[in-house]
């Protein structure tokens, strides 16, 4: 299991689209982003409207081609067509065949795959029931209401049990039950052993179900690893409030850690610490000497914190 | 193949179910009905003209109805986006071409049957036996629209709607009327070197002539479904001429297509 290659590995890649009057004006929608994606977990990719998520998973979907850059599906270059066979893509917005009904194009989706027809008729089936569109599987799809159609996006894209599974802003369009729904869905496909990749320009989405993160904003990657770990980093200090014997505080400080700032302050001592084991340490000592401690206060950053930041972070962007 | 498959017939279950679909039909059919009355009113033998006019009908109709269809086939999926959810698949380009211009011509070939069996019933009402040109025309008739539809989707694989039709359009027009444009460089006095240059120019433009059951045959003669008809070796190679010629435009729309970002 583990030698196998990473689901997603996208190194360094950029990518400008032609605009404007005679395609003279040039955008850079990706600015050099690089990501690992590891087996088994739920990969949200969150940034602001425009900041080139739909570009990323476009690239590594086959649709659009990196400038510079290398995308590579379980080991194999996403240039090629057979990369994508364990991937399943849900489109932004996905939109279909005004006169195919729902079981038709599952039909269609799985022959591409090349899955013999009678297992794809069977997973359709189950698919259609899961997502809740069973009742409107043969009727056309131009009937259908976003959310229907979002689901039926995510049917297709789950036809070919794959492996990874992409998902541009699945939660969008969809009301608060379906959004729920979804949501389980996503982590079923974690109890499976699946890869999931989805993105959000909402962080509540990401928040809640992600294992990892990335946060990025103007086309570039502004933070990404575990959602733990991010916000442990955005923890920015632990500040502890004693009274008593302030040289005693100080030495017994400066004992555990040199680098521990502590301050004299009117109503007694202020601490103050990097990390959270560095504090914990000091606080047992504390306790240990019969310090009375007045307060505890975890400065912490949240996820949003870092996201606004992030988005908002105009300094290096116009270079 | 599979792919291919599974593209085509979507692609033609689509196509079919569509309303322009059924108006296509029914105006197909309201053509060939025409043709009956136009043979009436003529002065000529009866016989003769409802052949000569139907088939003529049957022909025009189904070049309309592949340059119709086949300049938006490609832009549709891109601009409504349905490419995305074909192409994020493994499947490549070229048989994404392939499979659309399957159903196409699944598509093309069902509104030209339509046609042919309303056709046959009107000859058969009126006591005409076509005898085996009616099948030699068919076979032109479909070969025309496989040229057709193949220079329809080459150009739509990287331009809008608007040209690839007025494009194709001018293909067809020099395509159909090479016999006459060659006469007219022929009659005119110029350098031999001129001459023989815009000659070999036109041979790049599709011999289209050769498919009209009212039309001519290699060497720019004139032949008549109910007359002088062509053979049956002449029906074989225009096809073959048909199928490479559709070929080379699908090639070339499969490998502009690879390069494109799907934006
Ligand atoms: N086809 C295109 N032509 C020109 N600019 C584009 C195109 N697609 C995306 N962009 C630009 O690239 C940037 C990133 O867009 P996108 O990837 O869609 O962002 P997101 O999905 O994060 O909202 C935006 O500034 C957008 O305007
Ligand atoms: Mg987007």
């Amino acid at each position: 299991m583990t030698d196998k290659p990473n689901p997603l590995v996208i190194e360094n890649i950029e990518k400008s689209f032609q605009t404007g009057f005679l395609n003279l004006k040039k955008v850079k929608a990706v600015k050099g982003i690089s990501l690992t994606i590891k087996r088994g977990e739920i990969f949200g990719l969150l940034g602001p409207n425009g900041a080139g998520k739909t570009t990323t998973l476009k690239m590594v979907t086959g649709l659009i081609f990196p400038d510079k850059g290398k995308i590579s599906i379980f080991g194999k270059s996403s240039s090629k067509a057979t990369a994508r066979s364990e991937v399943g893509f849900l489109p932004e917005n996905p939109w279909f065949y005004d006169y195919l009904t729902a079981r038709e194009f599952l039909s269609m989706a799985g022959g591409i795959f090349s899955i013999p027809s009678d297992t794809v008729k069977k997973r359709s089936e189950e698919l259609l029931e899961k997502l809740g569109i069973a009742h409107a599987a043969d009727i056309p799809m131009r009937k259908y209401s976003k959310g229907m159609l979002q689901r039926a996006g995510l049917a297709q894209a789950l036809i070919n049990n794959p492996e990874l599974i992409i998902l541009d802003e699945p939660l969008s369009g969809l009301d608060p039950i379906g959004r729920r729904e979804l949501r389980e869905i996503i982590l079923d496909l974690r109890k499976e052993g699946k890869t999931v990749v989805f993105s959000s320009h909402i962080l509540a989405d990401v928040e809640d179900i992600c294992d990892s993160v990335a946060i990025i904003a103007k086309g570039k990657l502004r933070e990404t690893g575990k959602l733990s770990e991010l916000l442990l980093k955005g923890q920015s200090y632990f500040e502890i409030f004693a009274t008593g014997v302030h040289n005693t505080i100080s030495e017994l400080c400066k004992s555990v850690d040199e680098t521990v700032v502590v301050e004299k302050t009117i109503s007694g001592t202020r601490i103050q610490v990097s990390t959270s084991e560095i504090s914990n340490n000091i606080l047992k000592k504390l306790v240990m000497e019969n310090i009375e401690i007045k307060k505890f206060d975890s400065h912490k950053k949240s996820l949003e914190d870092l996201f606004m930041e992030s988005s908002s972070n105009k300094s290096d962007e116009e270079k | 193949m599979g792919a291919i498959f599974s593209i085509g017939l979507n692609t033609f279950r689509e196509a079919i179910r569509s309303k322009v679909f059924y108006s296509m039909a029914l105006f197909a059919i309201l053509i060939v009905i025409t043709g009956h009355f136009l043979a009436d009113i003529s002065l000529h033998q009866e016989k003769r003209v409802l052949l000569d006019i139907g088939t003529g009908l049957i022909s025009f109709f189904a070049l309309m109805l592949s340059i119709f269809t086949g300049t938006s086939i490609i832009y549709k999926e891109i601009e409504k986006k349905t490419i995305y959810l074909i192409l994020s698949k493994p499947v490549e380009r070229w048989k994404f071409i392939a499979g659309k211009t399957a159903g196409l011509l699944a598509t093309i070939f069902t509104v030209v049957g339509i046609m042919l069996i309303f056709f046959l019933l009107e000859l058969y009402l009126m006591r005409i036996s076509p005898g085996t040109n009616i099948l030699k025309a068919t076979i032109l008739i479909l070969s025309e629209v496989i040229v057709v539809v193949a220079i329809t989707i080459f150009f739509s694989s990287f331009t809008s709607p608007f040209i690839t039709g007025m494009l194709t359009i001018g293909m067809v027009a020099i395509g159909r009327l090479l016999p006459d444009l060659k006469h007219i460089i022929q009659m005119k006095y110029e350098p031999d070197f001129i001459r023989s240059s815009v000659e070999s120019l036109l041979q790049i433009f599709p011999q289209l002539y050769l498919f009209i059951p009212n039309g001519h045959d290699f060497n720019g003669v004139h032949v008549s479904i109910t007359s002088d008809f062509v053979n049956w070796s002449f029906t074989f190679w225009s096809t073959a001429y048909a199928l490479t010629y559709s070929g080379i435009f699908l090639f070339l729309a499969s490998i502009i297509l690879s390069k494109r970002d799907l934006t």
